[in-house]
């Protein structure tokens, strides 16, 4: 099966970073083949076009997505890791989601919205969220994040390479079941 | 006369000096604006707003599909369909200046680079060349020649894709059917004069490709980034943020086989610079031939200013005292233009005549008080204004907003007084009137126009035209911006022919070694241009270190606030000039479409990966300053 496991996030920008910092960290691991580990934390019109490189009999079968997400509803330090459903929002959302990748905004959600929208991502996309403590300038997780950083790579490892684990995680919207549940009450 | 309200005169030998007799030639008073428009006051808005049902406020906040953080409010007379009141609003600090300050002169190539997420490589350039002239480095021929190309396709980067995934939604039938139904109707059965070389055979078919996310044209955008892109790193190694951007020239390896993939992406320019001029010809003569009063949308006095861009390596040579001479020598002129007419193409005129104002700024002012001004002349012992760059202070002072007192993060930059516009247009205008191009065979300066002759691809050689505009408006921006992307592209044709030649001699140099001095005081400047036009940094060295450094971007200019004199800034004075054209009485339904295009014909590019440290953190995004304002449906 072939696997991209992809961090989405600014370098440098301490908790906001632990997505690049487990690639960093998994890239240098030995995998199955089929696995890729990269940084995809550019343009997201970029980053589908990487992914439409690839041989259409190759194409990814499964992503496994790991950033820092700041959402409401949890607390710093929690991390969630969901099958995205893959429910898009309307044109307006996109479009203006389009206009960010363009002009140079790298934020998860847009990752997944436009690489979704333009038929880039596989279908079965895994998404490891990790809820930031700290917003600021340098290369150290908060302590909160530093304690659970191995904890999600271990998740992200299992993602990239357990099908059965995957099946085990929830179906969710962009955000997570516990945000989605937040949203309707 | 160069300058007509500071009172700087010239003598036998051109050498500019302030007027004698004039006790404080910088003070407000004494050089005043002449003859430009002014906003209502505050007040008088306020009592027109409580006398007249039909004169409302309209907020777009934030402005949609401009990169970066833009507001914009208005108060609009329903009755006239005129606009009584603008205000731009810049709604994020870009703390650049302050970051600088105390760093070694080398991090700013790649700090100051952040200040956008399109155009990062014009930073770092421009940042180059300021390094290079306060330490007296200058690049070898093909250093030159090879960042001239890397501009140049960060310019064809960025042109398509304000153009037809910014800009180009404002005319595209998913925006004209709602707003004007009967302009699209009209479109419908309009023939497109130039079908046989953009493939659509009514103006209405080119409306329905414009549509965001699904429109042939828009897609057709996304893909051309690409192929810009691929160019880019190519020479460069990373976009939009390059390592390969050092003082002294460029630190990437150049060899004909990296020319000869590159050529391959900057081909498929010629054909799509043909469509592009076409499609935006054939919709511009479109709206004028339906309702004449499209030509006052966006619509202001000519006043453009640029600072010219890519050099020519046998005349740069990094110094200020030179450069009027190397400057006049750049593919794309440097130049003021006033009313219409070229005023001067001389980079040290240019750089004297500029000052910045922070009266309706979050800023404390910096001059007064009895603080002695720094640099009361510039290096070649031209005069220099208590505002200008080099003598500016950054003293951010964040407050509530006020119409009557400070209301952005942009400041006032204005030249000789007045109000300037940035653009690719300015360089196109600038060279067209000014006759300096070197000799070349692709493009050639007429006086009023220029002559643009664009090689066989798909489509056949092309000889086409930009004509300086009989009209300045929203139309003439966009139809500007997509001939500049022709103009662009010959342009890197002619330095790659030039790049080639020196491989072929053996020359692979690209970079000079230098060294940052300890000792002493330095001053230098970067003269450059974004997509977006006008780009400059400055830059004071103090025994090694930055002791200022001062960035002036395109939409510093454009999106600048009224002056101290209540002239407006540019995309102010536009929409103030804008006629409401929407097909709707009903104030609730309106989208402000044409305000929209107006503003966003500028390209707007406001600093939108901004990080800025305070106490409680970094800001990395944008945030609105209110909900309350028009939903122009961002599509």
């Amino acid at each position: 099966m072939r696997v991209i496991v992809a961090g989405v996030g600014y370098r440098n920008l301490r908790d906001h970073s632990v997505g690049v910092a487990v690639t960093d960290r998994l890239e240098r691991e030995a995998w199955p083949a089929g696995v890729v580990v990269e940084d995809l934390s550019y343009n997201p019109i970029a980053v589908v076009q990487r992914l439409e490189d690839e041989p259409s009999d190759q194409r990814f079968e499964r992503a496994v997505i790991v950033a820092a997400a700041e959402r409401t509803a949890r607390p710093a330090g929690t991390v969630v890791a969901y099958r995205w459903d893959g429910a898009l929002p309307g044109d307006k959302e996109i479009h203006r989601a389009v206009t960010e990748a363009v002009t140079g905004v790298i934020a998860v959600d847009n990752t997944l919205v436009v690489t979704r929208h333009f038929g880039a991502l596989p279908e079965e996309v895994v998404v490891v969220e990790v809820e930031p403590a700290v917003h600021e300038f340098g290369d150290t997780f908060s302590d909160i994040v530093a304690r659970g950083f191995e904890t999600v790579c271990g998740l992200v490892r299992s993602c990239a390479t357990d099908s059965k684990a995957v099946n085990r995680l929830p179906r969710a919207p962009l955000g997570g079941p516990v945000l989605a549940a937040a949203r309707e009450t | 006369m160069c300058f007509k309200n500071l009172p700087i005169e010239f003598d036998a030998q051109g050498k500019p000096f302030l007027r004698a007799g004039v006790a404080n030639p910088y003070a407000p008073t004494t050089a005043a604006p002449r003859g430009a428009p002014v906003q209502l006051t505050a007040d008088k808005v306020e009592e027109l707003l409580r006398r007249n049902g039909y004169i409302k406020e309209l907020d777009f906040d934030p402005v949609t599909r401009v990169a970066g953080a833009l507001a914009f409010h208005t108060v609009a007379d329903f009755n006239s369909r005129k606009v009584v009141e603008a205000r731009s609003v810049a709604t994020l600090f870009r703390g650049y200046e302050v970051i600088m300050v105390g760093r070694d002169p080398r991090d700013a190539i790649y700090i100051t680079s952040r200040a956008c997420g399109v155009c990062g490589g014009v930073h770092s350039t421009t940042s180059a060349m300021a390094i290079e002239m306060a330490i007296g480095c200058v690049p070898p021929p093909l250093g030159v020649l090879v960042r001239n190309l890397a501009l140049a396709l960060e310019f064809l980067y960025d042109h398509p894709l304000h153009l037809h995934l910014l800009a180009g939604p404002d005319y595209s039938s998913a925006m004209v059917g709602p707003t004007n139904p009967s302009l699209l109707a009209r479109a419908r059965s309009t023939d497109a004069p130039h079908a046989e070389i953009h493939g659509f055979r009514t103006v209405g078919e080119l409306m329905d490709d414009l549509n965001p996310l699904s429109g042939k044209l828009y897609l057709e955008a996304l893909h051309m980034t690409r192929v810009a892109r691929e160019a880019y790193v190519l020479i460069c190694g990373k976009y939009p943020h390059p390592q390969t951007i050092v003082p002294g020239g460029m630190s990437s390896t150049i060899t004909l086989s990296v020319m000869n993939e590159m050529f391959t992406r900057l081909a498929q320019f010629f054909d799509y610079s043909k469509k592009l001029t076409a499609i935006w010809d054939d919709l511009t003569e479109f709206f004028y031939a339906a309702n004449p009063a499209y030509k006052q949308v966006g619509s202001r006095r000519a006043h453009l200013i640029d600072t010219g861009i890519f050099d020519h390596p046998d005349a740069y040579d990094a110094t200020y005292a030179n450069a009027a001479a190397w400057g006049e020598r750049r593919w794309a002129t440097p130049g003021v233009i006033v009313d219409g007419e070229l005023v001067t193409t001389d980079l040290q005129r240019l750089n004297i005549g500029v000052e910045e104002f922070v009266d309706h700024s979050y800023y404390e002012e910096w001059s007064g008080n009895g603080q002695r001004q720094r640099f009361p002349s510039d290096p070649a012992g031209n005069p220099l204004s208590p505002y200008h760059p080099w003598n500016k202070v950054t003293k951010p002072r964040p407050q509530g907003q006020n119409w009557k007192e400070k209301y952005t993060w942009d400041t006032t930059p204005r030249w000789d007084r007045q109000s300037m516009e940035a653009g690719a247009y300015a360089r196109l205008w600038n060279t067209a009137v000014a006759r300096k191009l070197p000799p070349n065979p692709f493009i050639e300066s007429t006086g009023t126009s220029l002559n643009l002759r664009l090689p066989k691809g798909a489509l056949p050689e092309m000889e086409i035209e930009w004509k300086v505009p009989e009209v300045w408006n929203a139309f003439e921006r966009n139809r500007g911006r997509a001939y500049c992307t022709a103009f662009t592209a010959l342009v890197a044709l002619n330095n790659w022919v030039a790049a080639m030649d020196r491989l072929k001699l053996g020359d692979t140099r690209t970079s000079t070694p230098f060294e940052i001095p300890k000792r002493g005081e330095q001053r230098g400047v970067g003269f450059w241009g974004a997509g977006r036009g006008y780009l400059t940094h400055h830059l004071v060295l103090d025994r090694g270190a930055v002791a200022n450094y001062q960035i002036l971007t395109p939409s510093t200019w454009n999106a600048s606030p009224s002056d101290r004199w209540r002239q407006p800034g540019p995309y102010e004075e536009a929409v103030l000039n804008t006629p409401l054209l929407e097909e709707t009485d009903d104030p609730k339904q309106f989208k402000g479409i044409d305000i929209l295009r107006a503003i966003r014909s500028f390209d707007p590019c406001m600093p939108c990966t901004t990080h800025i440290h305070s106490d409680a953190g970094v800001i990395t995004r944008e945030v609105n300053t209110c909900a309350c304002g028009v939903d122009d449906d961002g599509g």
